[in-house]
């Protein structure tokens, strides 16, 4: 081994796992003839100490406990906030599901009226004279027995669970005005069959069994000039 | 600690991902010391490795995936992360040497009286010490990471060439640079006493 291979595989002979058996007994043996190469290797030896003293110095350093502290703090913002995000999209889903549904059931609903509209229009307009002479004298007040009409009393009679159901006789007849309507409003008015579900009389100010308010009915309503429905009635 | 200490790196890593913060603190304390002394030996600069180190795990994780298990040791791959966090600071600070290190405490670091030493041998190590370490921060970049990994950080030459992304012949070239470099500097520093003694 020559001096300028020693100075630099030879020094560290002994720790460098690349290096062969040969190289390393190469390496001792040029330490033991060249006296200018040992020197150079105890000069590195004495530097190595000095390093080393050095390195334990630093042996025993640690980041300090705020750089975790910092870590932690930003790993909970970044967790949570990815959280919040996702469970935003979510809801945001969820949301545009929900209208998109209530868009579809509208819509279904809006195309039963115009069907239910359509077949109504074959119904020819009662004059309002006729309407003013069928027996409404229910209008004054719906809830007294003795004020519905002779044909609605007979069958709220015969249904004792549900009182208040109203039911028509015939076309022109069974006609329940409505809260706030009179019986001279109904001139040129035009009967509307509609479907519809119970409790929508409610808003109609008429009173709904809570328990069958989901159920779909079918109602006869007598719009008047202005486009309002005047009174109701139930159909057979 | 509800997860054992034995659980490897990236089963860690993948719990850390899923939000785990527990995963990633046991992998923080687990690797933290390696990448803070490795950073601290480059930059001879406390705030600075704290950076480093903080910028490391800021990167494990916001990008987990970044890792690759197939491709090496989470610990080699932090270390290469800090590596280039090194360069980068020291490319902005070539020549920043503190005149004092301090602790987090603001107190400066000092060194631990193991033995029975006279204050003015203890005074004579802490200043030998200091001159050595500014002898290391001296070096050139790439010897000084050669002679940080193999000597200080006792790493083997196929770990430090892994480390520094070199061929092991390029590493065992600048560490014998780095080497008479660091042997000239601190020969003059050994001088230094010496005639100092004889003065006296």
């Amino acid at each position: 081994m020559k001096c300028e291979e020693f100075e630099i595989i030879g020094l560290d002979a002994e720790r460098d796992a690349s290096l062969s058996e040969v190289q390393r007994v190469a390496a001792r043996e040029h330490a033991s003839t060249c006296s200018r190469c040992a020197a150079l290797q105890d000069s590195w030896q004495a530097a190595g100490a000095e390093l080393r003293a050095f390195a334990e110095d630093t042996a025993l350093a640690q980041a300090p406990a705020r750089v975790e502290m910092r870590l932690r703090q930003e790993f909970r913002t970044q967790h949570v906030t990815l959280k919040a995000r996702r469970t935003a999209v979510v809801a945001a889903w969820a949301l545009a599901a929900a209208a998109v549904l209530a868009g579809a059931v509208s819509w279904r609903n809006w195309r039963h009226g115009q069907h239910g509209e359509a077949a109504n229009r074959a119904i020819p307009v009662p004059a309002a004279s006729k309407l003013a002479e069928s027996d409404f004298a229910a209008r004054a007040n719906r809830r007294d027995p003795a004020a519905v009409p002779s044909g609605t009393r007979q069958r709220a009679l015969a249904e004792p669970g549900h009182p208040e159901t109203l039911v028509a006789d015939n076309e022109m007849s069974g006609f329940t005005f409505l809260p706030g309507a009179f019986a001279t409003d109904t001139e040129e008015a035009a009967i509307l069959r509609v479907r519809l579900q119970r409790g929508a009389l409610g808003a109609l100010g008429l009173p709904v069994n809570e328990e069958r308010a989901a159920e779909w009915i079918q109602v006869d309503l007598l719009v008047g000039e202005d486009g309002l429905p005047q009174a109701v009635r139930l159909p057979r | 600690m509800r997860i054992a200490e034995q659980e490897r790196d990236d089963v860690l890593l993948r719990r850390a991902a899923k939000g785990d913060e527990e995963a990633f603190t046991l992998l923080y304390r687990r690797h933290q010391a390696a990448m803070y002394r490795f950073a601290l030996r480059m930059t001879g600069n406390t705030w600075a490795a704290e950076e480093i180190v903080q910028d490391v795990f800021m990167v494990l994780m916001r990008d987990p995936k970044k890792y690759d298990a197939t491709r090496g040791a989470l610990g080699a791959f932090l270390y290469g992360v800090a590596r280039n966090r090194v360069m980068k600071h020291l490319e902005r600070r070539p020549r920043e040497i503190p005149l004092e290190e301090k602790n987090e405490d603001g107190t400066g670091s000092g060194i631990v009286l193991q033995d029975s030493a006279t204050p003015a041998m203890w005074a004579e190590k802490r200043e030998r010490r200091r001159q050595v370490r500014a002898a290391v921060l001296e070096l050139p970049v790439e010897f000084r990471e050669a002679v940080v990994l193999c000597e200080l950080e006792e790493l083997s030459y196929e770990e430090a060439a892994q480390m520094a992304g070199c061929p092991i012949g390029t590493i065992r070239s600048r560490l014998h640079r780095g080497r008479a470099l660091l042997m000239a500097k601190l020969e003059i520093l050994r001088e230094l006493p010496r005639r100092a003694s004889a003065a006296r």
